[in-house]
Formats: C-alpha cells, sequence, structure tokens
C-alpha cells in the first residue's frame, strides 16, 4: 500500500516535471516570443530542482522499505523451515494438523454463532422428575430428581457424555455419576467408546430409562436393576450398516463384569451389577445386535458371558452367560387413528454349577445350585395422534406386563409379576403428567399394589 | 448353554414373526412419509431411498416423541445428533441426512 502511494506521487511528480520542462522549452522561446521572463525562468528552473531532489529522496525510501520487507520474508520462511523442516516426521504431523485445522474450520460466520453463549458444542441435557408413590405396606412418599446429561462435541468425531442423578435422600441429596463415556466416530459405521456406558446388552436402559421417554412413572423389574446389567465400566465398538433396504446395528464391549454373590443365604448365586470395580482378571464380553427389516421395527439379541467369582476363591472359575431377545414396534396407523408402540424384553442369566459355604461355616451351606434367573416385560402404548381434538391427542394409554423370577437360592426374594396400567398428558413433546395403577403380587407374600404419580421434563 | 442359546434364539424367532405380523396393520403411507404432509420442508439429501426428514421421524419416534427443528439451535443439534447416533446406532449417512434437513426446517 506504501509502496503504491510512492510510485502514484512519482507519477504525480514526473507528470509536473515533464509540464515544467514544457514549459521551460517555451520559456527558451519565449525570450524570442516573449512570453517568459528571465525571472520567471530561473524561479521555475529551481522549483525543478527542488522537486527533483524531493523524488530522489522518495525512490531512496522505497528502495529501503523493499529491502526491508524482503528480509523479512527471508526471516519468515527460515523460521517456517526450523518449525517444519520437510524430512522431519513430527514436521509433516504439524503441516498435516494446520491442513486438517485448515479443512475443518468452519467459516468465521459459523464459527462467530459457535461462540455465542448458548450455541457452542457444549450442551447441557437431562430431565427431571417428581413422583407420588403410595404402595400397599409402605409409607407413601414423595420423590424428586435432576438427571444433568453433559454433552460435549470437541470435534465432530469426538464426543463426551456424562451423566449426573441428583436426589433428595434422609437428610441430605445423593449425587451419583450415572455415565461418563468419551466415544470417536471412527467412519460411517463404527464408533469407538470408552468409560463408563449404558450396558449395549439392556437396550431398555439404553433407549427407554430416561423418564420423560419410559411412559410409565416406573421401570420393568426384570431389565432394570434384575437379570441384566445397567451400566459397564469398559470399552465398546458400535454402529450400524446398511444391507439392502433393512439395517442391522451392533455393539460389542468388553468390562469389567458383574460380581457373584456367595455369603449369604438369600442372595447366593445372584449377580450383583452395582459393583463398577473388577473382583479378578477377566473381563466381561457382550454385545448386542439388531435387525431392522423396515423402519420402526427393530428385533435384538443381547449377550454378556463373564466370570463372577472373586480371585482366588472356588468361585473364581465360575462363568456366567447373560441373554437377551427385545422387540420394538412404532407404527402410525390411519385405521388406529394415531401411533402404536410395542416394547419387549426377555433376559436369561445362568451361572455354573457350584456349591454355596460348602462347610457350613456361613450357616446355609451346604448349598449345591446352578443359578439361573430371568425376567423380562411387554409393553404396548396408543396415543390418538390422528384425531382432531388436541386435548385427546395428547393422552397416551399404556398397558405393561413385567415379572422378574426368585432369588436363584430359592432361600431369598420370591418371583413377582406385575400388571399396571397407565395414562398419560402431553404438555410438550418432552413434557409428560403420567399416572398409573399397578397390581404387583410377589409369590408367598401380601400384594403391593401402587398407585404412581409422576411428572417428568426432558430438555 | 446349548439349552439356553436355543430358548433364545427361538424366542428371536418369535419376536421377528410378530414384527413382521405387526406391519399387517401399518398405513404403507405413514412408514415411509411420516412428518412430511405437516411441516412440508424435505431434505434434498437421501439414504437407502429416505430423505432426512423420513430419517428423522423414523429413528427418533422409535424411542420418544420428536422435538420441534426449532427447539435447539444449529450447533445444538449437532451435538444432539451426535449424541443420537451413538445411542441408536444410526450411520454416518442417516446423521448427516437429519441434521441437514434439521437446520434447513427452521
Amino acid at each position: 500500500m506504501k509502496r503504491i502511494r510512492h510510485y502514484c506521487l512519482a507519477a504525480i511528480i514526473q507528470g509536473a516535471l515533464l509540464t515544467v520542462t514544457s514549459l521551460v522549452a517555451h520559456a527558451e522561446d519565449a525570450t524570442t516570443d516573449g512570453f517568459v521572463t528571465r525571472k520567471e525562468y530561473e524561479e521555475l528552473k529551481a522549483q525543478m530542482l527542488a522537486m527533483k531532489k524531493e523524488l530522489d529522496a522518495l525512490k531512496k525510501e522505497g528502495e529501503a522499505a523493499q529491502k526491508q520487507g524482503s528480509a523479512e520474508n527471508q526471516a519468515l520462511v527460515q523460521s517456517h523451515k526450523e518449525v517444519a523442516p520437510p524430512e522431519s516426521s513430527q514436521g509433516q504431523t504439524v503441516a498435516d494438523t494446520h491442513k486438517q485445522v485448515a479443512t475443518e474450520a468452519p467459516p468465521p460466520v459459523v464459527e462467530a454463532e459457535g461462540s455465542l453463549l448458548g450455541t457452542t458444542k457444549f450442551l447441557l441435557a437431562g430431565w427431571a422428575e417428581a413422583m407420588y408413590e403410595q404402595r400397599n405396606g409402605q409409607v407413601s412418599t414423595f420423590s424428586a430428581s435432576l438427571n444433568p446429561v453433559f454433552l460435549w462435541e470437541l470435534t465432530p468425531k469426538i464426543l463426551f457424555d456424562g451423566r449426573l442423578e441428583i436426589e433428595p435422600s434422609g437428610g441430605g441429596t445423593n449425587v451419583n455419576l450415572v455415565n461418563a463415556q468419551i466415544s470417536y466416530l471412527l467412519n460411517d459405521y463404527v464408533a469407538l467408546g470408552v468409560g463408563e456406558f449404558f450396558s449395549p446388552s439392556n437396550v431398555f436402559v439404553e433407549r427407554f430409562e430416561p423418564q420423560w421417554i419410559n411412559k410409565l412413572p416406573d421401570r420393568p423389574i426384570g431389565v432394570y436393576h434384575g437379570v441384566l446389567p445397567n451400566i459397564s465400566v469398559g470399552a465398546q465398538v458400535r454402529g450400524g450398516f446398511p444391507i439392502g433396504p433393512t439395517r442391522v446395528d451392533y455393539a460389542l464391549y468388553v468390562s469389567n463384569g458383574p460380581t457373584l454373590l456367595t455369603s449369604d443365604a438369600r442372595t447366593a448365586g445372584r449377580l450383583d451389577f452395582g459393583s463398577y470395580t473388577d473382583n479378578n482378571d477377566d473381563k466381561a464380553v457382550g454385545g448386542r445386535v439388531g435387525f431392522l427389516p423396515i423402519p420402526g421395527v427393530e428385533v435384538g439379541y443381547g449377550f454378556e458371558t463373564s466370570k463372577p467369582g472373586f480371585q482366588g476363591t472356588t468361585f473364581a472359575d465360575l462363568r456366567a452367560l447373560l441373554q437377551s431377545v427385545d422387540l420394538e414396534i412404532t407404527r402410525n396407523s390411519d385405521l388406529l387413528k394415531g401411533r402404536v408402540n410395542l416394547f419387549a424384553q426377555y433376559a436369561w442369566s445362568k451361572v455354573d454349577h457350584a456349591v454355596y459355604d460348602p462347610d457350613g461355616s456361613l450357616g446355609f451351606g451346604p448349598l449345591p445350585l446352578t443359578a439361573k434367573r430371568d425376567g423380562g416385560y411387554a409393553e404396548i402404548a396408543y396415543r390418538p395422534t390422528k384425531l382432531d381434538i388436541d386435548f385427546l391427542r395428547n393422552l397416551e394409554m399404556i398397558f405393561r406386563w413385567d415379572h422378574l423370577s426368585g432369588d436363584p437360592s430359592g432361600l431369598g426374594d420370591p418371583s413377582e409379576t406385575r400388571w399396571t396400567i397407565g395414562l398419560d398428558y402431553w404438555l410438550s413433546p418432552s413434557t409428560v403428567i403420567k399416572a398409573a395403577y399397578e397390581w404387583d403380587k410377589p409369590n408367598g407374600e401380601r400384594n403391593k399394589n401402587a398407585l404412581l404419580l409422576q411428572t417428568a421434563m426432558g430438555f | 448353554m446349548l439349552r439356553v442359546l436355543t430358548r433364545g434364539l427361538l424366542a428371536a424367532l418369535l419376536l421377528l414373526l410378530i414384527s413382521t405380523s405387526m406391519n399387517l396393520f401399518a398405513d404403507p403411507k405413514e412408514n415411509r412419509k411420516t412428518a412430511s404432509e405437516s411441516s412440508g420442508a424435505t431434505s434434498s439429501d437421501s439414504y437407502m431411498g429416505l430423505t432426512g426428514e423420513e430419517l428423522w421421524s423414523n429413528n427418533c419416534l422409535r424411542c420418544h416423541n420428536i422435538r420441534p427443528p426449532t427447539m435447539y439451535g444449529n450447533a445444538q443439534w449437532d451435538v444432539i445428533v451426535h449424541h443420537m447416533r451413538l445411542r441408536a446406532n444410526i450411520t454416518g449417512q442417516e446423521q448427516r441426512a437429519i441434521v441437514e434437513f434439521l437446520k434447513s426446517s427452521k
């Protein structure tokens, strides 16, 4: 810019010089024709010399600036060479990173939008719930919880997701870390995840457990803290891929696995999924495969195999196998004037044969058994989304059957089967008021029928 | 072990049979175009013959009510659909088509 200004100035001066020279020429002639006097000629000559001197000074200044610019450029090139020499692999990585950043960086306008408060790649989601439960044989109670979900997309491929459960308890507040996972999208069909995640073998927990999604106030006993794990700590690989017009999704994981309970008559042979640290060097391996023959329909099979016994004990080599099948159907029907959801899942667990308290030192043995357990649920819901009346369109009717078999030892909790009907009213797509009545009759015990009222809001 | 495995596979086959029969009472038009008529907006991208809007509607409604595209900003939808891709095991193409639809519908 400075150089251009100098050139313009030089051009103006040269133009002026030409004019002056022309005038001088005329002046020389003027001696003959009387147009310019000698005095005027001398004045013009002095002006011309002054301008010439000024032009020379400007030229020198321009050349000096040019030389300085070249030196700076040379230094810059040299410094780039030092940072990223072509032969250096580290330098190549840096160059690649620069290239990647240059490629992935959004346009300035997008970046500006992304930096605005509330529109960054960090998102606070989750839900809140409040509930009233009146169960036969128990004290009626209100309860509430806040479940914030923290989502942080560091790049379009890397995501952190973590959830807390905050609820009042006794005279204080309980805060639990529900999950915390870092995931990486390897390509369109494969994603990797490490940390504490929802067990892929348990589709209810992965998809329907949040209370603004779960259509009834409580969760099915067979698959929620029942036969299958809710949470796993480990690593997983998952994704989906099309096969013709259908799609298959999958998830495989390794984790610490469950712990086998052995020291109490009531719970002997039961698997404890609540201990997230490992009790041996063996790692549980599990997964789920789902098949979607048409949109809105999915059939799945999940499994997990592990050694749940404590290392160094007689239970160390026992193997546990968990299996589950599930079905999800969502259909919009003109015939039924609305939407129908059908969810079903059933799971089995089996631990190899063992003798619990073999020497009777714990007071209940010897107790030989092959620990088996099963449980599941089936739920159907109908919402008349195609009716014209708003009030009716926001209603949803639900019916659920759920079951959990008794403790494997036969000495603990008996098997339990529940039937539940519910009615929901949707205030918004993620805010619901639920009312339900549950018939609950554990074998050999008095009923635990319950009235359940709940409000949940997803955000 | 073999008996348990056989029982699991039989149950899976039974569920597949039920799922196929459930399709009989469904409205085929609704299967393919769920919310198209209501909003009128469509995505130019398509995957497996489905537009971004159809993928959005079909995948999200499987588990929960769908939230309107205007409920979140573009950057927020990026994060949400990324998260949901991991949870629902949708493919990268489906993720991009859904995000494009959500951003273009506002």
